[in-house]
């Protein structure tokens, strides 16, 4: 048993398609249950079963046919417009509009290629050092995770059987404070440099809105419905992939119909990636549960910590290992299950758990060996890995204080959700 | 005889894609409409077709099977992507040759099971959707893991081939 845990292990690392691996350890945990394989296929198909799932692949591909289409450019004209003015504008405009683009894209890695090839000459262009634009924008790349309606959120929501709504109001202090951290921080590094970007016009304002003036109203009719409880969030999923659909390809014209079927692929070879993983970790949580693993895990943590801080401590260092290994998809559909009833042990109130274990994943996009930005950052800007490790490190520093403030402050994530 | 089998071979590839593709753009529109439509049937006339949502549910299924095949066609599952950036090439071949088998072991394997329980259900006709038999709709999981199966092999011999050829470098990406 020890010895096939290992192999699947050394598979992993080895790259083998994590599905595969998970796969293959329900149907070990089967077999040692008595348990008939066919199980399998029951589990898969549960998919069909869960609630509200249906947003994940609507929001991708509206994230996809956003990203496609000149919208990137609109948002940074418009922030631009709205925060240019302040000193160190630019590096504000850069964090304020990709918070906002991950949050509506997904965290999965558009916004680096859609934002930060507009944003990154835009910033070497104003005098800003280098090193900085890098970091920057590498790290900008999944800073709206905590903001309503990204993917990771919905997915912590379905697996832990949360309101996701909850979830949405919860994220917005933490990611407001993650985004006004490193702000500050951009600002203080730049104090050498303190020129506005322009001046605050109300003629470029308006121009800005005028151009956005179909996508503005999205932001509005999402949130909005969903924060309001008229629609659920898959619902406010369909209207907002038909709404894009709507106005970039036949308003705006900006994606050609031929187009369609390319982004809708793309887009949904992300969505069955992650789809088919959560699929078979529906078997393996099963069969890890029925085994007894979650209490095995509880008794093992117990030894550990007695405290809930010094369980946060534990549970933090894990995610970061964790984060720096696998994505964020896979973590969640995975490890969600097992660490729940052991935070419950400990009073960690599910919402705030959450909440912790997005955030705390958020930094495994900026850490060796697996970040996923670090490559994007890497690959699209023609710099070494190195490179943008080290670039990108004071924002890890900065991220990790603001993770620390999110874990040890539950009051953050939890003020502005309804007592039950 | 080889050439034309190749030709064959690369026809289906192209059949195979544009049905990919076909099935994820009707799918994923025909989930737009429908979800939208649900909407506006209930906010405007305040009435609901029963079966809507299931068939969402449903959709989604599909769009996660179809999905699942075409990333598989594209290598674009989800890894652990860390030894590539770090060993030689043609060391990240192999072990991309080794662990490609494996996946379409795996893949094999759940079919087959799939197939099996797609079966019982046949014989027990379990019903969707009001009155559908499931099967039809739970007939693409043997479908879709069978193919991913295949399109693994397909990895497979590629990488083979281009490592015969000392294309490795390629292999990396």
């Amino acid at each position: 048993m020890i010895a096939l845990s290992i192999i699947l292990v050394l598979l992993a690392i080895l790259g083998a398609p994590l599905f595969a691996v998970i796969a293959t350890s329900a149907m070990i945990g089967f077999h040692r249950e008595e348990t008939d394989l066919m199980n399998m296929a029951l589990e898969i198909q549960s998919i069909a079963d869960l609630p509200f799932l249906s947003a994940i692949p609507l929001f991708t591909f509206a994230g996809y046919v956003l990203s496609e289409s000149d919208a990137p450019k609109r948002l940074v004209r418009m922030t631009g417009a709205l925060l240019g003015w302040m000193p160190g504008g630019l590096a504000l405009v850069a964090l304020a509009a990709c918070a906002f683009f991950t949050a509506f894209t997904g965290a999965s890695g558009v916004t680096i290629i859609a934002l930060g090839a507009i944003l990154y000459p835009a910033l070497q262009h104003d005098g800003y050092p280098d090193k900085f634009n890098l970091g920057l924008v590498t790290s900008s790349g999944s800073l709206g995770l905590l903001f309503a309606p990204s993917l990771p959120l919905i997915l912590y929501g379905v697996i832990a059987e949360v309101s996701i709504d909850n979830l949405f109001l919860a994220g917005i202090i933490p990611g407001l404070v993650m985004l006004l951290m490193l702000s500050g921080w951009s600002l203080w590094v730049n104090r050498g440099n303190r020129q506005a970007l322009s001046g605050f016009k109300f003629s470029k304002l308006g121009a800005a809105v005028r151009e956005s003036i179909w996508e503005i109203p999205l932001p509005f009719v999402v949130l909005g419905g969903i924060y309001s409880g008229f629609f659920a969030v898959s619902e406010a999923a369909a209207i907002t992939a038909l709404y894009v659909l709507l106005v970039e390809v036949v308003i705006m014209r900006e994606i050609p119909l031929r187009e369609l079927p390319r982004i809708m692929r793309a887009s949904m070879l992300l969505v069955g990636g992650i789809l088919i993983i959560l699929g078979v970790s529906l078997a393996s949580t099963n069969y890890m549960i029925a085994a007894g693993i979650p209490q095995a895990l509880l008794a093992l943590v117990a030894g550990l910590v007695s405290s809930q801080a010094s369980f946060l401590i534990l549970l933090l260092i894990f995610l970061l290992v964790l984060g720096a290994i696998l994505d964020i998809f896979s973590a969640i559909v995975l490890v969600v299950p097992l660490i729940l009833p052991i935070a419950a042990e400990y009073g960690v109130h599910e919402v705030h758990l959450g909440i912790v274990f997005l955030a705390a994943m958020q930094l495994g996009y900026l850490t060796p060996p697996v970040g996923l930005n670090l490559f994007i950052a890497s690959y699209r800007f023609e710099k070494t890995i190195m490179h943008v490790y080290s670039a990108t490190f004071p924002f890890l520093v900065i991220l990790m204080m603001s993770v620390l403030l999110i874990t040890f402050w539950p009051e953050l994530s939890l003020w502005l959700v309804p007592e039950p | 005889m080889s050439q034309r089998f190749s030709a064959g071979l690369a026809r289906l590839e192209h059949i195979g894609r544009l049905a990919e593709d076909a099935a994820l753009v009707i799918l994923l529109t025909a989930m737009i409409l429908l979800a939208v439509g649900q909407i506006v049937l209930r906010e405007v006339f305040e009435t609901g077709i029963i079966w809507a949502d299931e068939l969402v549910k449903l959709m989604v299924l599909w769009l996660a099977m179809v999905g699942s095949i075409a990333a598989c066609r594209d290598n674009r599952h989800i890894r652990i992507d860390v030894l590539s950036h770090i060993l030689a090439p043609w060391l990240v071949a192999t072990t991309r040759v080794i662990v490609d088998v494996f996946a379409a072991m795996v893949c094999g394997v759940i079919a087959w099971q799939s197939f099996r329980y797609l079966q019982l259900e046949i014989e027990f006709a379990d019903t969707v959707l009001v009155d559908m038999p499931a099967w039809l709709a739970h007939v693409i999981v043997p479908v879709a893991f069978a193919l991913t199966s295949y399109r693994f092999l397909v990895l497979v011999v590629k990488g083979i081939r281009e490592f015969a050829l000392g294309k490795h470098r390629n292999v990396a990406e």
